[in-house]
């Protein structure tokens, strides 16, 4: 059981997860966009546009002019969240000494750390707590809410929540165990995984995560760019230049030959010139 | 909420080259349909799965602020499609089912669509507020599509489709109705400036085909005889073609291969006159559907093409144009402001041409639609229309008093008068942004003795 668990599972969960993610992008991307969607206004240029995504991806800005209250607990969790995968990455490879590399002393970085962690997993606790509230309370919401948007949101509470269980005494988890874990099974020589309930917990649940993101609504954060790019596609220019190549096969697809146009004499000529 | 809409007969349907779909069939062949679409265009699957149900877009939507249903906010309104796309074209859909939302395709389904979809004005609102950008609009065209490959179709639009396939105009109109018209309205204008000023129809040889919306000949005809007097002013040869005499695309609301068949006729139209440009009249969905549809729907465009709004900008500096004393605003419609980036433009005109031009809020690419977008200016959709538009009548009362709103868009014309009337602000007079180019031109005598707002619109 534990071989599974420890040992299996995380590579199965990471490969679904990696796996999962990219052909459903890649399945969107294969997919013609036949039409110009541009939803103006479109800054003039490349650079504006990319410039106006990054904005739009990290200060959420469509929410903020709606709903400042949504947008609040929104950023706070996407932040936390980015907090708290770099913290992780960070804080298990160096143990928690990773601001001695700016040359704070051991003891300062690893009160730092283990404060920073504690303030991004108290915001992220809180957040999707608020998150989870408006789902239930706000009317609007609570109608467009199915069971995996509360499965979803409970899941990443469970996950924060087994997080910062992690804090207390009795149920800390010894970082040079769990990095020695983490050690092996990037270098593909697992070793058992570390003996703290908590960790157990939380390690598990992170792999069901995984399992279950490529299938959920979870897979907004890669929509945003596919969905965005074809909103800030530069608008066509007329006469159409020589080099454009069809957007899809529908310009060249014959339809209906049966619609009745008296004009399909005209039609013909037309087509050819 | 059931709407009153009364779809097309069997019969009307095969006109536009429609074969109803029989009953039995009805849930295989959507669901074909739908695999068909998914394959078709990107947007479809994006945007339908990338929702959070965040309900951002809930406040965004006039149709849910005005009609206060449910299945009105965008997400919802998609949601009536995405819980089937979900349960037979997604994996978590098929495995998981109600769970993710997920729901079979039952005898409802169908109808829940045709409700919904046709409460909706397409206007691309919430695809500004959601944080995706998921333009509901977009989804609701493509089921619109579905909709009528399955034989559910708008009586309304199946007639302005086959009159736009058939005669290239939304009102059906043949070549003597059309010239007819244009010497009524060529007469009118000889009685108003004194000037022998043409609209001339199919004139050979000509460097722009003028394409304006075909209702401009009968009702609002102040437009098309602004746009004739600003052509007779700057000296440009143009002309008006019998084959295509209309900006609007329905297909482009309801059937993507009308709207495809409609759009190629402004290649034909251009070819037999012999233009190098083509220039397009106040139309919203029509302009978008040009700019942004032409190429994607019938390959390269080998003509200019432009917006009548945009070439009196560019000639601004060569037009002499009074103030009129008037009080007036812009509406911007959704299918400039967010739809085709047309903005400054009408602002530009109008601050040339009214002394007290103020401005809505939100105005531009934030505006409401008029409730009148998305082709649902049937009679029978009326009582609802006035329901969607109470958000655009609250933006207007915050302006009182008004003498004008400026509408460069045929729906918006035909909208905004009942709008106003059932608001209790029927005083306010509404009309293009040509129509004020028009009567702001000073074309040869002085028109300077009108002083009173009532004189400068006309009575
Ligand atoms: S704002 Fe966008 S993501 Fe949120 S519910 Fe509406 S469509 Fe879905
Ligand atoms: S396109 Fe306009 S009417 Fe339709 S759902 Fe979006 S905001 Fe509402």
């Amino acid at each position: 059981m534990g071989i599974i668990l420890g040992m299996a599972l995380p590579y199965v969960a990471f490969s679904v997860f990696v796996v999962g993610t990219l052909l459903r992008i890649v399945g969107w991307m294969r997919i013609p966009v036949p039409f110009h969607l541009t939803l103006f206004p479109v800054p003039e240029d490349k650079a504006g546009s990319v410039r106006e995504l990054v904005l739009e991806f990290v200060l959420c800005r469509s929410i903020y002019r709606e709903d400042r209250l949504l947008w609040l607990w929104v950023w706070l969790f996407h932040v936390s969240l980015l907090m708290i995968v770099c913290g992780h990455v960070l804080g298990i490879y160096f143990l928690r000494q990773q601001f001695t590399l700016v040359g704070l002393s051991s003891e300062t970085s690893q009160t730092l750390s283990v404060l920073l962690g504690g303030v991004a997993g108290a915001m992220m606790t809180l957040s999707l707590g608020a998150l989870l509230c408006r789902r239930l309370f706000r009317r609007e919401v609570r109608g467009l809410s199915e069971p995996d948007h509360y499965f979803e949101l409970i899941l990443l509470l469970a996950i924060s929540v087994t997080g910062i269980a992690m804090y207390l005494p009795g149920l800390h988890a010894e970082l040079p165990e769990v990095r020695a874990y983490m050690a092996g099974l990037l270098l593909l020589d697992p070793v058992p995984l570390p003996r703290s309930s908590p960790f157990f917990v939380h390690f598990l649940l992170v792999n069901l995560l995984m399992l279950y993101f490529p299938f959920s609504r979870l897979l907004h954060s890669a929509g945003f760019f596919v969905n965005r790019a074809m909103l800030a596609e530069a608008p066509p220019v007329y006469p159409t230049p020589d080099r454009s190549r069809p957007r899809s096969d529908f310009s060249s697809r014959k339809i209906h030959p049966d619609i009745p146009c008296p004009m399909n004499v005209a039609d013909k000529e037309a087509g050819s010139k | 909420m059931k709407i009153p809409l009364r779809l097309a007969k069997r019969e009307d349907l095969r006109i536009i080259g429609v074969e109803p779909v029989a009953e039995a069939e009805l849930c295989s062949r959507t669901l074909e349909l739908m695999g068909e679409f998914r394959a078709f265009a990107r947007s479809f699957s994006v945007m339908l799965e990338t929702c959070t149900g965040c309900g951002a877009c809930a406040k965004a939507c006039h149709s849910y602020l005005g009609t206060d249903d449910f299945f009105n906010i965008p997400a919802a309104r998609a949601g009536l499609l995405r819980r089937i796309f979900s349960r037979y074209f997604t994996w978590s859909g098929r495995v998981l089912g109600r769970f993710s939302g997920a729901a079979e395709f039952g005898p409802g389904t169908l109808d829940s669509w045709v409700d919904y979809f046709y409460q909706c004005n397409a206007c691309r609102r919430c695809a500004k507020f959601c944080p995706f950008g998921i333009d509901t609009g977009e989804i609701v065209l493509a089921g619109r599509t579905i909709l009528t490959r399955l034989g559910r179709a708008p009586a309304f639009m199946v007639n302005i489709a086959r009159n736009e396939l058939t005669t290239g105009n939304n009102t059906g109109i043949l070549k003597p109705a059309i010239i007819d018209s244009c010497s009524f309205l060529e007469e009118e204008l000889l009685e108003e400036t004194g000037l022998e000023i043409r609209i001339p129809v199919d004139k050979p040889n000509t460097e722009i085909l003028y394409l304006p919306s075909s209702s401009e000949l009968f009702v609002n005809s102040d437009t098309l005889m602004g746009a004739a007097k600003l052509f007779h002013y700057l000296g440009v040869d143009w002309t008006l073609s019998s084959t295509l005499l209309e900006a609007a695309n329905y297909g482009l609301l309801f059937d993507l291969d009308v709207m495809k068949k409609h759009n190629n006729r402004m290649r034909i139209a251009a070819t037999a006159v012999g233009a190098e440009k083509v220039v397009m009249g106040e139309c919203g969905h029509g302009w978008r559907a040009a700019k942004m549809y032409s190429e994607g729907a019938n390959g390269p465009f080998p003509f200019q093409l432009t917006h009548i709004l945009e070439l009196v900008t560019e000639r601004l500096p060569d037009l002499n144009l009074t103030k009129l004393p008037i009080r007036a605003t812009l509406h911007d419609p959704c299918n400039y402001g967010r739809g085709a980036g047309l903005v400054e433009e009408p602002r530009k005109i109008m601050h040339a041409c009214v002394e007290d031009f103020t401005e809505m809020t939100p105005n531009r690419d934030r505006n409401f639609c008029c409730g009148g977008g998305g082709g649902l200016l049937m009679d029978e959709m009326t009582e609802i229309r006035m329901e969607l538009g109470k958000e655009k009548s609250e933006q207007i009362r915050r302006l009182l008093p008004l003498d004008y709103i400026a509408l460069p868009c045929a729906s918006c014309k035909a909208q905004f008068p009942l709008l106003l009337k059932h608001y209790g602000m029927g005083e306010v007079r509404t009309g293009g942004v040509l129509d004020l180019v028009g009567r702001s031109l000073v074309l040869n005598r002085q028109q300077d003795e009108r002083t009173s707002p009532q004189d400068c619109l006309g009575g």
